[in-house]
């Protein structure tokens, strides 16, 4: 193991500008080529955006020009020179950064030793923490993200969108000017992306070289000063800030034309409701909600992060606590009960932190998706019977639009939207009556959303109750017969059918009754 | 949708096993080639592993656990209590029967205890039972009194010598029970929801996998099969001594690590336990009866251990990695430091049996 270096403690460490450029870069994952010979500059002062489908290469492109994964032909190159053998480490000071997909923090730190990890600041001897130097210079590089938090708190308390953000101040604290962000907004609200993109924006102007991967469209247009398209792990097209039309860039993803659909107007549902919470409290995120889901109905939860609409699902579904309040589904009290009780009442919760939360990472394909049905799998006597479970899994899988080689692969080696859509087809396994979907498109590319969407409501006209909570707006305006809005652990307004719109729920998110 | 066909799993040697199953054909090779005595007819070689066997048998209940990301350091004690508890009820005339009932009941409530007292209070299981280890062995010692119970009928000592025709009991014993956790492993819901909270604890409980429940199961059945370790040590040894399933605790988790379960719980298989246990017994044994002394055994058992260890990171290599650079990957992943790659989610796996808290229950 190297030595850690001293940590540039000044604010403007090594603002260098520099261009960072990927030749020729090609990769196989067992004998599968994923990118085939891509060339790409990073250049300062810009951010450069990667779109493409699920599984296009992005991610894995960005983690080879981090050190994650190492090319099998082709180089890298800093100004012009070309870079040995990287590994993240060896990318860290030279100046490359990648804030992942999925934060990577370590829960049970505080938020300091998480932006110094493996480089504590030592004290005059070298064998002691200085600790009052972290402290005060964490305040500093939080602040250059716009985070007002003690540094001493712990890392694991901070909401999703923050430790993106915890993420982006861990490169900063390291003097990295090369930063690469992989889907940084997918777990964020408009808003709260906002506040990244003002960050993006200071560092761009402090001619640091960015790259971007995103799957919503709003944001490439607004942010990037240069669009690549990739698609089948070659890069297909690249627009200048201006001069990209939207259209042709989703047709050069996908290779067809994409409309967003309407809608589909369901009839007005009057049946008892299957999912009916009444007055649950779980503080300090749920104040008091109630909230009822018909049979055949969406509805749709708006609001920002931090609202308690997260929490709210978490306290039905059995994975915290409430104080206070009723939860029925199809008439069964599953107040207070563990969420395999609820998963029995027909109940089932797709979370919205995927890496945590929702992914066994090592495991298989099929003991991923089976997990929520484990009880219920086809058995001789009392043993699993393998090979059904994995035809069976297999067939919920490919319903779900998954892409993948074989059954047998660990799950962390398909691409976010794939891993997403490996979830999505676990909770069908199970054969709900009511489905709350936390953020269910959450990273998955533009074609794909459209096939979530049709899954949903295709469900939903089964006589599925679908609670949906979701950031993106127009995702509410697609899907939902009525959305509740949700501010500050208290449902503050109720749209329904034309009345939801972007703006209408956007108005209620922020309290703006 | 589109509808995009995945192939199905395709099911490959487990490398690992091949290795260990080769080293142990090796191993009984080179001993019978040069002491005759190992060999024996071939039966001479089964009863060469017998005194091991309790050893192999904890290992086996000690699995489990370890999959969750747990540990049991109170499996050695409660050997011991119900080694010494058995005999002690023999020799007050109990039938045997019932005095095996005994003791494993005994045992079971010690793993239910750990088990218990770990979910209930959400204490790391390192702690809880390393504290109970020293209740359960203090508490061989009282029953064991001044004259530890030694002399049983022969119908019992048969568990520990006998043999069914070149068989020994004790290697059936220990084989039945491996082939029952190799099942409840591999094949059953309980096996599953052991794996799946070993490898990411959290993801497990918010997939409705009952954390709490798997946990207590887990040790339950670890204190159940300690306790028969326990009875085959005292009917090998005719005796019940408090002291005797002590030694067993550390050499039953180095057959547990040799077998490749990950210390941090997920990734393992029962089988190459069951080989590691194979391995290590004969290699020991093969040593002392070739004349070498126990230290310089154990100190051969160490070196081997070692190198065991990083031969298997040498086979977990990924396709065109250094080394040094799976060494490198693999201390990132435990440490954190190095982005995408290990286990993301499993932070804290340490705690795994202090997270979970059920809102029913807290
Ligand atoms: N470690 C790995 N082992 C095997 N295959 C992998 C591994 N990592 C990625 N892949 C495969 O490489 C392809 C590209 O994945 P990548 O994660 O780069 O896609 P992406 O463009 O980032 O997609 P998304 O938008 O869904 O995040 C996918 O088919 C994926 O299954
Ligand atoms: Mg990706």
């Amino acid at each position: 193991m190297e030595r850690p270096r001293p940590v540039p403690v000044s604010a403007d460490a090594d603002t260098t500008a520099r261009t960072y450029s990927a030749r020729n870069v090609s990769k196989a994952f067992s004998g599968v080529p994923v990118l085939e010979g891509i060339d790409l500059a990073f250049r300062p002062g810009e951010i450069h955006t990667l779109v493409g489908e699920n599984g296009a290469g992005k991610s894995t492109l960005l983690k080879i020009m981090s050190g994650v994964y190492s090319a099998d032909s082709g180089s890298l190159e800093l100004e012009g020179e070309a870079l040995g053998p990287l590994s993240p480490a060896t990318a860290q000071r030279r100046g490359i950064y990648l804030v992942p997909q999925e934060p990577r923090l370590m829960p049970d730190l505080s938020i300091a030793e998480n932006l110094y990890l493996g480089s504590l600041p030592r004290g005059r001897f070298g064998f002691t923490v200085n600790w009052k130097m972290i402290n005060n210079s964490a305040g500093d590089v939080l602040s250059r993200v716009g985070l007002s938090v003690d540094p001493r708190s712990l890392a694991g308390r901070l909401p999703l969108a923050h430790q993106q953000l915890l993420e982006c101040a861990r490169a900063l604290a390291h003097g990295c000017t090369i930063i690469f962000f992989d889907e940084p907004t997918s777990p964020l609200t408009s808003h709260e992306a906002e506040t990244l993109f003002s960050v993006m924006d200071d560092l761009r102007r402090q001619q640091m070289t960015l790259g971007f991967i995103s799957h919503r469209f709003d944001e490439v247009e607004e942010l990037s000063d240069r669009i690549s398209v990739m698609r089948d792990g070659a890069v297909v097209a690249h627009h200048l800030r201006g001069e990209s039309d939207r259209a042709s860039i989703i047709n050069a993803m996908v290779g067809r034309e994409l409309t967003m659909a309407k809608r589909k107007t369901r009839p007005e549902r009057s049946g008892a409701p299957i999912l009916d919470v009444r007055h649950v409290v779980s503080k300090p995120e749920v104040e008091d909600i109630s909230i009822q889901v018909r049979a055949g109905e969406i509805v749709g939860l708006g609001g920002l992060v931090g609202s308690g609409r997260t929490e709210l699902s978490e306290a039905v579904f059995g994975l915290r606590p409430s104080s206070a309040g009723v939860v029925t589904v199809d008439g069964v009290d599953v107040t207070g009960r563990a969420p395999q009780d609820c998963i029995d009442a027909g109940l089932i919760y797709l979370g919205e932190d995927r890496g945590r939360n929702g992914i066994f990472a090592d495991v298989d394909l099929t003991r991923n998706a089976s997990a929520s049905v484990i009880g219920r799998l086809p058995r001789k006597g009392r043993l699993i019977r393998k090979r059904q479970e994995e035809t069976m899994t297999q067939g919920a899988l490919q319903n779900a639009g998954v892409k993948a080689a074989n059954m047998g692969l660990p799950i962390k080696s398909l691409s976010g939207g794939n891993q997403q859509k490996v979830l999505l087809a676990r909770w069908m396994m199970a054969q709900p009556k009511v489905a709350i979907f936390d953020e269910p498109t959450r990273g998955v590319d533009v074609g794909a959303k459209e096939g979530i969407y049709e899954m949903i409501e295709s469900l939903t006209d089964d006589g599925l109750a679908t609670l949906v909570i979701s950031s993106e707006l127009d995702e509410l305006v697609r899907l939902c017969d009525r959305v509740y809005a949700v501010y500050e652990g208290r449902v503050v307004g109720e749209l329904r059918g034309d009345a939801i719109t972007s703006d209408a729920v956007g108005q209620l998110a922020v309290g703006a009754a | 949708m589109t509808t995009t066909t995945i192939a199905p799993s395709r099911r490959r040697l487990p490398v690992w096993g091949t290795v260990l199953a080769a080293a142990l054909v090796v191993e009984l090779m080179v001993f019978s080639l040069t002491n005759t005595h190992f060999f024996g007819g071939g039966a001479g070689m089964l009863s060469q592993i017998e005194l091991f066997l309790p050893t192999g048998i904890v290992a086996l209940g000690l699995a489990p656990v370890i999959l969750t990301g747990a540990i049991d350091l109170s499996v050695g004690a409660t050997a011991s209590l119900s080694s010494v508890l058995v005999g002690v009820l023999i020799l007050h005339h109990v039938n045997p029967v019932l005095a095996i009932g005994i003791a494993l009941a005994v045992s079971t409530i010690i793993g239910l205890v750990n088990g218990l007292i770990i979910t209930l209070f959400g204490i790391d299981s390192l702690l809880v039972t390393l504290a109970t280890q020293f209740i359960a062995s203090s508490l061989a010692v009282s029953v064991a009194g001044d004259n530890p119970p030694f002399g049983f009928p022969d119908m019992f000592l048969a568990l520990g010598e006998g043999t069914v025709g070149p068989v020994p009991i004790a290697l059936l014993i220990f084989l039945v029970i491996a082939a029952l956790v190799m099942l409840l492993i591999g094949r059953t819901g309980f096996g599953r929801r052991i794996v799946l909270i070993g490898y990411n604890p959290s993801a497990a409980r918010f997939t409705g996998v009952r954390v709490m429940r798997t946990f207590v199961g887990v040790f339950t059945m670890s204190g159940l099969v300690a306790g028969i370790a326990g009875i085959v040590l005292a009917a090998y040894f005719n005796a019940g001594r408090s002291d005797s399933g002590m030694s067993l605790l550390l050499p039953a988790i180095t057959c547990v690590v040799l077998g490749g379960v990950d210390i941090f719980g997920g990734r393992g298989r029962i089988g190459e336990v069951v080989l590691a246990v194979l391995v290590l017994g004969y290699l020991t044994q093969g040593l002392l009866n070739s004349g070498v002394s126990s230290l310089t055994a154990t100190m051969v058992t160490g070196l081997l251990l070692i190198v065991a260890l990083v031969v298997k990171i040498a086979f977990e290599r990924r396709s065109g990695e250094s080394f040094l650079g799976t060494l490198r990957r693999r201390f990132a992943a435990r440490t954190g430091g190095s982005p995408g790659v290990g286990r993301g989610a499993k932070g804290g796996s340490e705690k795994a049996a202090a997270e979970p808290r059920d809102p029913a229950h807290s």
